[in-house]
């Protein structure tokens, strides 16, 4: 399969033996329809995996099989050679940051304690809870001052990095984030990539970001995963994701593509 | 008893029936409202089915869980009580369910799907996201449809008195019927401010779960707790005294009643028996009640015991009716009839004396010549009873116009000349003064209302004690002793009342 010869193709990616992430098989059936048919895919430590597709391809449900949110009907997921179905899901979850789609703060919590909600319930007492939380407000360039407002005072790209902030906090090893800037503007949107990928880097982390932003996917992702109706049609490094002949990936490239060079136009 | 003297008891019990179907409600609507989510038909045939029973009146409600329950009892076989607390509590928690389940789920409905998504994706077991998320983002809307809950339950508990559950609708029915607007008033304002003190509490503690701040909560459930702890400490510092078990003397909702049971509860004190009177129960519920034992003493009238009690229709003699039920109500019921106090209160059809004196009438077979020119005016029920298709059958009567008025106009239908003949019944006090004759039933078509004491079973030396009663009342003083409690002006207490029966009939 071409996911899992991912692995040797992403050669700016240090890959030490085994995958960190691997799906073998998964196969996914909601209300009598497939929504996943065999996929198979192996991350290497430390990768940025854009995942992209039409809506409705299978990437949130990928994530959420990830994050035992879900079971498959067939397949395995291998977290560091576990099998994840052989495990806690409680405990899966915890291990794993997952920012929702939509975000999903708690509206009823403090900022403080919407990114302290994953210490919180790893047991980790307030004072420490409360440190950790402001750390990570100051790496989001949060201000201090919203860690005891409410997430309905916040603007939409504060909302977005509290969301992410509560995705990091447990300084999880595999982070799944699902279209986490979704609904921002292009200009904070692009400051939050960016700041997201520096953190990606700076802490080790492996992630898994489904994204409808092509030109992001193909400027910052190690490796991007195209799907199409519960398949994956491509994988690879995003320059080789560009040189894919596949029609559908094509037809997904072909608006980015055709925006930047009428962009291009435009400047002088 | 004085409305003051009743008020205690009445306001705990009252209190006690509120929270103990608020709490039954509670517990069978939490889980329908909890395994609602993702499954719209239960949604839609649990709250179709609430809806259903907020139709219905809750008088109604009350009324129908005691055949209800009598039919459990006769199909199990198992001692099912079907009066006093167990259809009140039943009855009462039903009708709380309602506001309960729009509350709860209503308030789980408006949690975003992201927001539950979010909680279990961060790893929040199945309680963790039920207490700290579901709950408490639902807690203000849920506490809205408890507060709703509470306050109906509170108002119609109230209503609990009509099957024989003490509640301070004691208060409110008596004096209804009394006139006593002071009682009324006491009763409905003691209900409103229970409703209003619980609705504040409860307030605090929704704004305290909303807000996330325990000082609101802690004090909502203070007051919560402080009313609780004042209402029974005052019940049981007003309680009487007297360990013995009372006497329990149960009366309809009418003076006669009142005064009869004052009459004899002043009587059963003074040899120190101790004797609590429970007031306004609903006319088929009086009877049960004693046959229950669950009242000592009723007072009820031999032709309604000859329908409802041993499910006759026919017309007997007066005398021969009286034997019949001494005879069966013993052997049937267990139920003895204590004595027959020498006065009845029957339906009979009353005109004013000039008009009978004009037009010739001093039976109801006079009355067929000329009632085809006349207007008759019955109370509520009287054109569904048995006793109009007899007098339609003995005497064959076609009036002009018949219309239904409730009992305490009829009277004034006939002095406005609204009405020229009218149902009346024969211990009424307004024909102790009135200037009205009552027809005689010349063929004997009325059923005798001979008014009786009837004593549960096992209860010889009671019904034995109360035997001195025989025949002892007449029909005039009766009336003039129903006068003193019903008329407009100069009212006086049943107590008083009884106290003047007592000295004209010697029943010292």
């Amino acid at each position: 399969m071409q996911a899992g010869n991912c692995v040797g193709l992403c050669h700016n990616i240090p890959v030490n033996g085994a995958p960190f992430l691997e799906c073998r098989g998964l196969r996914l059936i909601l209300g009598g329809q497939p929504v996943l048919g065999g996929i198979d895919l192996a991350v290497p430590a430390g990768a940025l995996v854009a995942l992209v597709g039409a809506s409705g391809a299978g990437k949130t449900s990928l994530l959420r099989l990830i994050n035992r949110l879900l079971a498959p009907d067939a397949g395995q997921i291998l977290i560091q050679g576990q099998d994840i179905m052989a495990q806690d899901a409680v405990a899966v979850r915890r291990g794993i940051g997952h920012a929702v789609q939509g975000g999903g703060l708690f509206p009823h919590w403090t900022v403080a304690d919407n990114i302290g909600a994953v210490p919180w319930l790893l047991g980790w007492d307030r004072q420490r809870r409360q440190a950790r939380a402001l750390e990570l407000m100051a790496m989001l360039e949060l201000p201090a001052h919203l860690a005891s407002r409410f997430p309905g005072e916040l603007s939409g790209g504060q909302a977005s990095r509290v969301g992410l902030a509560r995705a990091l906090a447990a300084s999880p090893r595999l982070l799944l984030l699902d279209e986490p800037f979704g609904a921002l503007d292009p200009e904070t949107r692009d400051a939050l990539a960016d700041r997201l990928h520096a953190l990606h880097r700076a802490q080790g982390l492996t992630t898994l970001i489904v994204t409808h932003d092509l030109a992001d996917a193909l400027l910052r992702a190690d490796l991007m995963l195209v799907l199409d109706q519960g398949r994956i049609i491509a994988s690879g490094p995003p320059t080789a994701i560009a040189a894919n002949p596949h029609p559908a990936v094509q037809a997904l490239l072909a608006a980015p593509l055709a925006q930047a060079r009428a962009l291009a136009g435009l400047t002088p | 008893m004085t409305a003051a003297q009743g008020l205690p008891g009445a306001l705990a019990a009252h209190l006690a029936i509120s929270a103990a179907a608020l709490l039954l409600a509670v517990l069978v609507a939490a889980p329908l409202v909890l395994l609602m989510p993702g499954r719209p038909w239960l949604q839609r045939s649990v709250m179709g089915i609430a809806s259903v029973v907020q139709t219905v009146p809750a008088l109604a409600l009350l009324a129908l869980f005691f055949p209800l329950l009598v039919l459990v009892r006769n199909l199990t076989g198992l001692p099912v009580p079907s009066l006093g607390l167990l259809p009140s509590l039943l009855a009462l928690a039903l009708y709380a369910l309602l506001p309960l389940l729009r509350g709860g789920a209503g308030g789980l409905a408006a949690i975003p799907e992201s927001v539950r998504d979010a909680a279990r994706a961060i790893g929040m077991t199945r309680w963790q996201r039920l207490f700290h998320v579901e709950l408490s983002l639902a807690a203000p809307v849920v506490f809205g449809g408890l507060r709703t809950a509470a306050v109906w339950t509170i108002g119609a508990a109230t209503l609990a008195t009509m099957v024989g559950q003490e509640s301070l609708g004691d208060l409110i029915f008596a004096g209804l019927q009394l006139q006593d607007w002071r009682q009324v008033l006491l009763g409905c304002a003691a209900a409103a401010g229970l409703a209003m003190i619980v609705d504040a509490g409860l307030g605090l503690v929704e704004s305290g779960i909303a807000r996330r701040r325990r000082g609101p909560a802690l004090i909502g459930l203070m007051v919560l707790a402080l009313l609780a702890a004042a209402v029974s400490g005052w019940w049981w510092h007003s309680r009487p005294a007297s360990q013995a078990a009372p006497v329990v003397i149960g009366t309809k909702t009418f003076s006669e009643q009142y005064i009869l049971a004052e009459l004899i509860a002043a009587d059963l004190r003074r040899s120190g028996q101790p004797v609590a009177v429970r007031s306004g129960l609903g006319s088929g519920i009086a009877f049960q009640s004693v046959k229950a034992g669950g009242i000592d003493i009723g007072i009820d009238y031999s032709g309604t015991l000859w329908t409802q009690a041993l499910g006759r229709s026919d017309v007997v003699p007066r005398g021969e009716m009286l034997a019949i039920l001494r005879r069966e109500l013993q052997a049937r019921h267990g139920v003895t009839v204590a004595a027959s106090l020498g006065f009845e209160n029957a339906y009979a059809l009353a005109m004013k004396r000039d008009a009978a004196q004009r037009l010739g009438v001093k039976t109801i077979s006079d009355l067929v010549r000329v009632a085809p020119q006349l207007r008759l005016a019955t109370d509520l029920e009287f054109q569904s009873r048995a006793e109009w298709a007899g007098l339609q059958r003995a005497y064959g009567l076609r009036f002009a116009a018949i219309r239904a008025y409730t009992p305490v106009l009829m009277m004034a239908a006939l002095g406005d000349n609204s009405a020229d003949v009218i149902t009346a019944y024969s211990s009424d006090g307004a024909l102790s003064t009135t200037d009205v004759v009552l027809l005689v039933d010349d063929r004997g078509a009325l059923p005798a209302y001979d008014a009786l004491l009837v004593v549960a079973p096992g209860r010889d030396a009671l019904a034995k004690r109360l035997a001195r009663y025989e025949g002892r009342i007449p029909v005039a003083v009766m009336r003039a002793a129903n006068w003193q409690a019903d008329r407009p002006s100069d009212k006086r207490s049943p107590a008083d009342a009884a106290r003047w029966l007592a000295t004209q009939t010697g029943l010292k």
